[in-house]
């Protein structure tokens, strides 16, 4: 039996690379790769509950946030396909026009 | 050390190592294929964890749908190469993995608090627990409509990532 | 008009006393006394000098001699014994008085002052002093001032002035009083100052708005006390006297027209039944207020405290110790405003006060004490500086002083009518007095020291004939007016008692005497100084020259009016309740003090009896003034003159530099007032307002503010990932209290 409080850990740990990843990474492609790292820690957070309460609710929100990281994958590669075009550069540091 | 510890720590090490390698890839090209690789090993430990549509699912829609998208924007905007930019320290990166170690920390702390042990289920249950059935019993009758309003997002997810990518509209 | 008609039915002197004019349209025509002079100070000022020279002096005397008509109207009108007017404090109409309410000028909560004016005998008196004086002056200015180039600024302050001394006069309220008390205090500012580019001047005008003001806060203090006194009154008192129905009527009368006008509070002392008569639950003058902001105090302290204070403001605006300082100062100024402000109306407003609140006055015999012996007092110490003085305008203020000093006394101690009076008559023999000055300055080329003039009697026959007339009116030379109106004071002061203090009224009285006999000395040696003897040889001019019509005409009259002004005082009418027969000012003004005489009986404040017979005390003041007189002439005829290396010892030397600088008050008050207030001014200039308001706290918040921009403006840096970092730590945050909260 593997106790639950070891999925969760993991997930924790997925969790805060991802975070870690997405404050210090240049590349926004990457950035957004450690998005999607974020967002399956909360999945196996979800599916790790759902083990230990025995009910499958927890399935149901996995599924919904899959089917949201898709959408939101999609536009986020348009806009980064638009912002490409315009500026000729993905690197976060040279797309800062709010600065003051 | 049964076979499920075994398997965990496996597939544990192995997602983890993966998602490293994709913060600290250099090009974008390694980072995406170490997501690859992470989610496959992640797929294993949904079905560790019995949960074994989404684990199909994540194979299916994450590894195997969104991936390739990435992929193929990596390649269409030729960002194959690895970054030649200097490291450079900066403030904010300090900030960040400071918050990051105290909230790994606090996460640990609450999670060391949950009771461990997995519930018990009858046999019936066992069977369907975690199946594609089971899923899709639940999402058509109790989560109707957000299943309808995500498809409803998946429409307009399409339409934006067309009207957004287009040079001329 | 219907003089036929009256013949037919009465005698020629009751067909007289009737007006032509009914009393409703006169109270209806009031303003336009104030209005007159007010329109031509606004053309003159504004229009001067396109209308001309000759134009300017025409609208303004006009202004002022349209007013002295409308004042004779309302004067006959009041004598009238038809005249009756209703009153909303009573029940019964009051008799020789016309009176109008013009309307609401502010009303706060239950205070309330209205624009309202009263003519009766006393302020009848006034105005005409008033106007006639104010006239005669006028014309003088016209050739005084016929070389000057502001003369619109000039006759546009003159105007003014009239307009604010007859607003004081016929006001029928304190606040409206209090409008033309400021209003001549600003007008005597502007003219003695009036030719302000020599700096001396202006400064002296300064210093006279200065002091006033001083008198002015006392002023005010003290209406504020008086407007508290009668709401507290007016919560606490009650029908326990017996008063029912007039208490009634004077609470209506309060609602209507406000706390402060004289015929309110005359009403409401009236209301006060005497301490001796120990009544219970009465609200008498030494019940406690029970609340508001008087609550502790009795009634009787509050009124104490009034007087006192209202006492500082007459001592401001009337010179009287220890606020005198500024009038000397004030000759800087045109002679012919010296004699209209400081010698006929402005410094008189003080007396005119009293005499208007003398039903006050007289419940509260320690005021009464303090403001005879201040006026006692400043009479014999200006008297004595006098002496010294070689400037010829400065012996004539402080002349004024002393004489002012004398009409306080009579107030004082409840003599009004000898005081107005001594008002009046001084007005007259002041005012030719300065005039005369005024026309031996232009004949002399603008010389003020004494010293250096003489022998003009030959060379200016008028001013020396009417000079001549008004010294022997001040100093008290039977048969002329001054020696009646300055014995019927001291008379007076000699037979009253004051309770409590029966030493006030025969130190007054010798005091007086005193003073007496020093102004007969200083006015007759001012007189033989400057008109008798042979020319000066440090004279500026070979000879003097005697002025024109304009000048003569108005000392003719002045000195006219000194001489007929003794029937005032002459002792002619028996009174209808018996006793020593009246002046016939005494019986005019009675009308107007039978209210304070009451209430002195009723309170047993004071007690008027004469102790010595009339014609004893007369005897006695001609003697003090023939001895005065006799002893600066044999001086300053023979005894000096014969002596011209007369060795003067040290002492009287030191003395009578002591004595010509004001036995050196003005450094006193330099020393002691203006230089700390100076240094203070300074600290708080320079520490206060520059460095702590200026530069710490209102450069201090701009700095704050903009060291704070700049240093926030650090974390908009436009970079995402910043703001990741940013989020991080706020989810660190929150999901660490939320832990914590999960686990406690």
């Amino acid at each position: 039996m593997v106790p639950i409080n070891n999925y969760l850990f993991l997930a924790a740990l997925l969790f805060c690379v991802g975070m870690f990843g997405v404050m210090v990474r240049r590349n926004a492609l990457v950035v957004f790769m450690c998005v999607e790292l974020m967002l399956n820690a909360a999945n196996l957070t979800f599916l790790a509950f759902a083990r230990q309460r025995g009910d499958s609710v927890g399935h149901v929100s996995a599924f919904f946030v899959i089917a949201v990281a898709a959408a939101e994958a999609a536009i986020g590669l348009a806009i980064m396909i638009a912002v490409f075009r315009s500026r000729g550069t993905l690197n976060i540091e040279e797309i800062k026009t709010m600065k003051h | 050390m049964n076979g499920e510890l075994l398997l965990f720590w496996v597939f544990g090490l192995a997602t983890l190592i993966g998602a490293l390698f994709v913060v600290a890839a250099r090009s974008p090209m390694s980072s995406a294929m170490s997501l690859v690789a992470t989610f496959f090993f992640l797929a294993g430990i949904y079905v560790l964890l019995w949960a074994h549509a989404i684990a199909v699912l994540q194979v299916l829609v994450y590894a195997g749908a969104i991936m390739v998208l990435f992929l193929f924007v990596i390649m269409l905007l030729s960002l194959a190469e690895a970054e030649v930019s200097a490291p450079v320290l900066r403030f904010s990166w300090l900030v960040g993995g400071a918050s990051t170690l105290g909230l790994l920390a606090v996460l640990g702390l609450a999670i060391s608090r949950l009771p461990a042990q997995p519930a018990a289920l009858g046999p019936a249950q066992q069977a369907s627990f975690g199946s594609l059935g089971t899923l899709g019993q639940i999402v058509y009758t109790t989560y109707l409509l957000p299943f309808e309003a995500v498809s409803l997002l998946l429409l307009v997810a399409i339409l934006g990532a067309v009207v957004v990518a287009k040079a001329r509209i | 008009m219907l003089l036929s008609e009256c013949l037919q039915h009465a005698s020629l002197i009751d067909c007289l006393r009737q007006s032509p004019v009914d009393s409703e349209s006169i109270a209806q025509m009031l303003w336009a006394i104030i209005a007159l002079p007010l329109a031509g100070a606004f053309v003159s000022g504004v229009f001067g000098r396109m209308l001309g020279r000759a134009n300017t002096n025409l609208i303004a005397c006009a202004a002022v001699a349209g007013s002295f008509v409308l004042s004779l109207l309302a004067f006959w009108a009041v004598n009238d014994p038809r005249t009756a007017l209703l009153s909303s404090f009573s029940q019964d109409p009051v008799r020789y008085a016309v009176a109008h309410d013009f309307g609401t000028w502010f009303a706060a909560g239950t205070f309330r002052v209205h624009f309202g004016l009263m003519v009766d005998h006393l302020s009848g008196v006034m105005i005409l002093v008033v106007t006639g004086v104010g006239f005669l002056i006028h014309v003088y200015s016209t050739s005084y001032m016929g070389h000057d180039e502001g003369y619109g600024r000039y006759f546009a302050y003159l105007n003014l002035f009239i307009a604010m001394m007859l607003t004081l006069v016929l006001a029928d309220s304190l606040p409206l009083l209090f409008v033309g008390w400021e209003g001549v205090g600003l007008c005597s500012y502007l003219l003695i100052g009036f030719w302000y580019e020599d700096a001396a001047k202006a400064w002296a005008g300064r210093k006279a708005f200065v002091v006033n003001r001083i008198g002015d806060f006392g002023f005010l203090i003290g209406m504020f006390l008086l407007a508290l006194w009668v709401a507290a009154f007016q919560a606490q008192t009650n029908n326990a006297g017996g008063q029912g129905r007039a208490l009634e009527q004077w609470r209506i009368g309060i609602s209507q027209q406000g706390p402060l006008t004289f015929r309110g509070l005359e009403e409401a002392v009236r209301r006060i039944p005497p301490a001796a008569a120990q009544l219970r639950d009465a609200v008498s003058l030494d019940t406690s207020v029970v609340s508001g902001p008087l609550k502790g105090t009795t009634f009787g302290q509050v009124l104490l405290a009034v007087l006192l204070l209202f006492m500082l403001g007459a001592a401001g605006k009337s010179a009287q110790l220890p606020l005198y300082v500024w009038l000397p100062d004030a000759m800087a100024g045109p002679t012919p405003v010296s004699a209209l402000i400081h010698a006929a109306t402005m410094v008189t407003a003080g007396v005119y006060l009293f005499s208007r609140v003398g039903f006050l006055l007289v419940l509260e015999p320690t005021a009464m004490a303090v403001v005879a012996l201040i006026g006692a007092a400043t009479a014999l110490y200006s008297a004595v500086i006098a002496f010294g003085q070689d400037d010829i305008k400065k012996v004539l203020a402080y002349s004024t002083i002393s004489q002012l000093g004398f009409m306080f006394m009579g107030v004082g101690l409840a003599v009004f009518w000898a005081a107005i009076l001594h008002l009046v008559t001084h007005a007259f023999f002041k005012a030719c007095l300065f005039l005369g000055a005024g026309s031996v300055m232009h004949g002399n080329a603008e010389e003020t020291n004494i010293k250096r003039l003489g022998g003009l009697r030959r060379q200016m026959p008028w001013t020396w004939a009417t000079f001549a007339i008004a010294t022997l009116a001040i100093t008290g030379i039977v048969p002329l007016s001054g020696f009646f109106s300055k014995d019927a004071i001291l008379h007076g002061v000699h037979g009253t008692d004051l309770q409590g203090y029966p030493w006030v009224s025969n130190t007054a009285w010798l005091i007086g005497l005193c003073a007496a006999f020093c102004t007969a000395f200083y006015m007759v040696r001012l007189y033989v100084l400057v008109f008798e003897g042979d020319r000066s040889p440090e004279a500026r001019t070979a000879k003097a020259h005697e002025s024109d019509w304009p000048m003569r005409l108005p000392m003719v009259v002045l000195a006219a009016l000194s001489v007929l002004g003794v029937v005032y005082g002459i002792p002619l009418i028996a009174p209808a309740s018996g006793g020593p027969a009246q002046t016939v000012m005494e019986n005019y003004l009675s009308t107007v003090s039978a209210v304070p005489q009451q209430l002195a009986r009723i309170h047993h404040t004071l007690r008027q009896g004469h102790e010595s017979s009339l014609l004893v005390a007369w005897a006695q003041a001609w003697a003090i003034a023939l001895a005065g007189g006799g002893l600066a002439g044999f001086l300053y005829l023979r005894y000096f003159p014969s002596r011209p290396k007369l060795q003067v010892p040290a002492f009287a030397r030191a003395l009578e530099r002591w004595v010509r600088h004001g036995f050196y008050v003005d450094q006193l008050y330099y020393f002691a007032i203006v230089k700390p207030t100076e240094f203070l001014s300074y600290v708080l200039y320079k520490v206060v307002d520059s460095f702590i308001i200026d530069t710490l706290i209102v450069r201090g918040v701009a700095w704050i503010t903009a060291r704070s921009g700049a240093a926030l403006r650090y974390l908009q840096t436009g970079n995402a990932q910043s703001y990741a970092a940013v989020m991080a730590l706020a989810l660190l945050c929150a999901a660490g209290y939320a832990v914590i909260q999960v686990l406690k």
